[in-house]
């Protein structure tokens, strides 16, 4: 009886933390009931659009440093979701058209289905004319310079965390600092608290915001093991009309680090869905395609 | 070592120019049907085109490591534009010229100096590398096709080139510059075939010619084999002796193209290529036509009248390369090796002894190189390379030895080459300093560092510091009297 409670629990336990996996190219919205880690399933989905078939948006970036001095990049992102046929779940080049110094620079990135793989990683570097297999960044790296880490913009997958859910609320509201509006005030929100599974990790615990209209994380707080608040990432979204469908896209999205008030704010534009991108737009060859 | 040397610069009373007008009017005709309907293109619509390039200034300074006093190597002064214009959804036309001028060469009027004589060579942009590129791309889910000026890189080794060996090379600042500046773009075919996705087959034609170059006697990074026989030149005419040197190059006919065929794939994450590039060399090689000694009051043997030539030789290469990440869990998980091996059959070699060659004749070399990279501390890149260059010397006359091309010092049948590169960056990727050690055998080797940083979008400074050690008959250490410290401010649009 003792160890029929005991197995009871921990096929609980898991299923707690480790939801089935949602189906590709398909769109789930979450509702009340739903347990936190369903919640934040539907979350990554939309976080990595893979309810989409494949995705193109330009974006902006803004590097801003307390005093007010602002350098600025600007990216084209690819993806294409590769839904259930291999064991890729999908595929993403992003390319840098601004400033000139760095244009051209390219990289091409694979996401394995099996969350205990890293992605697959090539560089396109325009001082060498060459495409090159890289070593995946660290996760906690910045992502090229900004204040998000590699992790938060791109590896950090469903599994990597234990999640709790701490209630529900109509969100206060943020303002993006780029434009001095007030977004998101109000929202119907799922409050979640992410802790990561990895020990001595950058953050000790993230506190979500997850906008029940949609699924996606429009706030999130990052905690040190002191407890200190020492990061907010704000993300803005919006809803497209794609056949039918209202794919939720992240339009804004606004890092700062709380330490040393620097802050990265990327406006993204130019979102475009199921186009029909070509998976050979994902290969080594497309990225030997660059000019700069 | 690989034997990568370029051609000499010194006036050629003998060079055949038939071949050579026949080639520039083709090369002309072809930039004129690319360029003059660049106005219409532009009439037809501004968002089709796309612009950037740069104004450069660059100040070579070498260190005071040596008798000599601190003095400007280089005041390099470069402007570079690239022209995209988006004709269709699959046809793009591409341009970029770029332009530079030395003023160290007006500059410099010290003494004994080389430099005025060097003006003409290393002054300003030499022979068509003012184009960077001009071509046509058409590009669909299978096909690829990339007609015109470019450049064609092969192999997955960092600095070390094995299989890429497409281009010829400008070597006047020795392997300092980025790669892409190393290269001499040439007018040639690339085709890309995918059957699969993944999987692709290139096949380049190139019927255009060029010989890889190198820094002229006496300029800062001349090689130590050029200025010896620029020194010699002028000791056998001061006594009475001749040294006539011919430059033979191929026609540049379509039956003389080079071509080369690479083929690359993946099995699971391992990602390979096989190479074959069929040919005349880049590189000229010289041999010694005829020799007549001359009775001369001193005596030496080694004065008369010589008949040197430089020849560019048909020779094949043949290769493989290969990379894969560790992507699984474990201790190698982060570790990316990356690898490639040449074949070259019948490369001259140079035979001969210490700073004397004797005899040039073919030889098949082999050369292999394993690279490992990693991060570690979240954002330091550490990139290992070990390289080994093997002569087949079945063909060495007599007792001779092998020798550097770079130097005419004498060389093992097998040479070793390390390379450790380490980068990082600090100020959210403001500030990106890198190291990079080069170590051969017999204590041969370089450091380099360099500092970029991000002054404005626009702005970029870069702060560097090369510095040479090893024997005077290294490939490196021919340069230990010459270190150079380098300072570069580049404003882009």
């Amino acid at each position: 009886m003792k160890w029929g409670t005991l197995i009871v629990v921990f096929i609980l336990c898991i299923f707690a933390v480790e939801a089935l996996p949602l189906e590709y190219h398909r769109l789930y919205v979450p509702a009340s009931g739903m347990s936190a880690g369903e919640i934040m399933e539907i979350a990554y989905h939309n976080k990595y659009s893979l309810f989409a078939k494949d995705f193109q948006q330009e974006g902006n970036v803004f590097y801003v440093d307390p005093s007010g001095f602002t350098r600025k990049r600007i990216w084209e992102r690819l993806r294409i979701v590769e839904g259930d046929k291999g064991d890729i779940s999908y595929k993403d080049l992003i390319a840098i058209t601004y400033p000139t110094e760095v244009k051209g620079l390219a990289v091409l990135t694979w996401t394995y289905k099996d969350y205990q793989k890293d992605q697959e990683v090539w560089l396109w570097i325009p001082s060498l004319k060459k495409a090159r297999k890289i070593s995946a960044s660290e996760d906690d790296d910045a992502f090229m310079g900004s204040d998000l880490t590699v992790e938060e913009v791109s590896t950090r997958r469903f599994e990597d965390e234990t999640y709790e859910l701490k209630g529900e609320d109509a969100f206060k509201g943020y303002t993006l600092e780029e434009t001095g509006e007030m977004k998101a005030q109000g929202a119907p929100c799922f409050i979640i608290e992410c802790r990561p599974k990895k020990s001595h990790w950058y953050y000790d615990k993230r506190v979500v915001w997850v906008d029940k209209s949609h699924g996606g994380i429009i706030f999130e707080e990052y905690y040190d093991k002191t407890g200190r608040k020492f990061k907010t990432v704000s993300r803005e979204w919006d809803l497209i009309d794609v056949n039918g469908q209202r794919y939720p896209t992240q339009i804004s999205l606004e890092c700062k680090d709380l330490r040393t008030n620097h802050r990265t704010t990327i406006l993204m534009s130019n979102t475009r869905y199921d186009q029909g991108i070509d998976e050979q737009n994902f290969t080594v060859k497309a990225l030997m395609r660059s000019r700069w | 070592m690989v034997d990568l040397h370029p051609a000499l610069f010194i006036k050629m009373s003998n060079m055949k120019f038939s071949f050579r007008k026949r080639g520039n009017d083709m090369k002309r005709w072809l930039f004129y049907v690319l360029l003059i309907p660049l106005p219409l293109y532009a009439a037809d619509s501004a968002d089709k085109i796309e612009y950037s390039g740069y104004v450069k200034t660059e100040t070579w300074i070498k260190n005071y490591n040596d008798q000599e006093h601190l003095s400007l190597s280089s005041w390099k002064n470069t402007v570079d534009v690239a022209l995209q214009y988006t004709m269709s959804d699959k046809w793009t036309f591409f341009f970029h010229p770029r332009y530079f001028y030395d003023a160290a060469y007006s500059l410099r009027t010290d003494y004994n100096s080389y430099y005025d004589k060097n003006q003409e060579s290393m002054g300003n942009t030499q022979r068509t590398e003012w184009l960077r590129d001009c071509y046509f791309d058409y590009t669909s889910p299978q096909l690829d096709l990339r007609l015109g000026k470019q450049q064609v890189v092969w192999g997955m080794a960092d600095g070390i080139p094995l299989l890429d060996r497409v281009m010829p090379f400008d070597l006047s600042y020795y392997w300092l510059p980025d790669f892409a500046d190393i290269r001499i773009p040439l007018w040639m075919m690339k085709m890309e075939y995918s059957p699969k996705v993944d999987s692709t087959l290139q096949l380049l034609v190139i019927p255009d010619f060029e010989a890889s170059r190198s820094a002229p006697p006496h300029a800062p990074f001349a090689f130590k084999s050029f200025n010896d026989f620029d020194s010699f030149r002028n000791f056998n005419a001061a006594i009475g002796g001749t040294t006539d040197l011919r430059l033979y190059q191929p026609a540049k006919q379509f039956k003389n193209s080079r071509v080369g065929v690479r083929w690359r794939s993946m099995v699971g994450n391992l990602e390979y290529t096989f190479n074959w590039l069929y040919g005349y060399s880049t590189n000229a090689y010289t041999y010694t036509d005829s020799f007549f000694p001359t009775p001369n009051p001193f005596d030496p043997p080694f004065i008369g009248d010589y008949q040197f030539s430089r020849r560019h030789k048909l020779m094949q290469m043949m290769g493989f390369s290969f990379n894969r990440s560790f992507v699984e869990r474990g201790p190698l998980e982060g570790l990316t090796i990356r690898g490639e091996f040449a074949y070259l059959k019948d490369e001259p070699t140079y035979y001969g002894t210490e700073g004397s060659r004797q005899s040039t004749e073919p030889s098949d070399k082999y050369a292999y190189v394993l690279g490992f990279d990693k991060n570690f501390f979240t954002n330091w890149l550490f990139s290992v390379q070990f390289a080994q260059f093997i002569h087949e010397d079945a063909d060495r006359p007599g007792n001779l030895q092998i020798l550097n091309a770079y130097t005419y010092g004498t060389m093992e049948k097998i040479e070793n080459t390390l390379t450790l590169k380490i980068a990082t960056d600090f100020l959210h990727e403001r500030l990106q300093p890198e190291v990079l050690v080069i170590y051969g055998d017999d204590n041969d080797g370089r450091i380099s560092f360099k500092t970029k940083y991000e002054l404005r979008d626009n702005l970029w400074l870069t702060l560097g510091y090369h510095h040479f050690w090893g024997s005077v008959w290294g490939s490196n250490g021919q340069f230990r009297n010459n270190d150079q410290i380098v300072f570069e401010a580049k404003y882009t649009y």
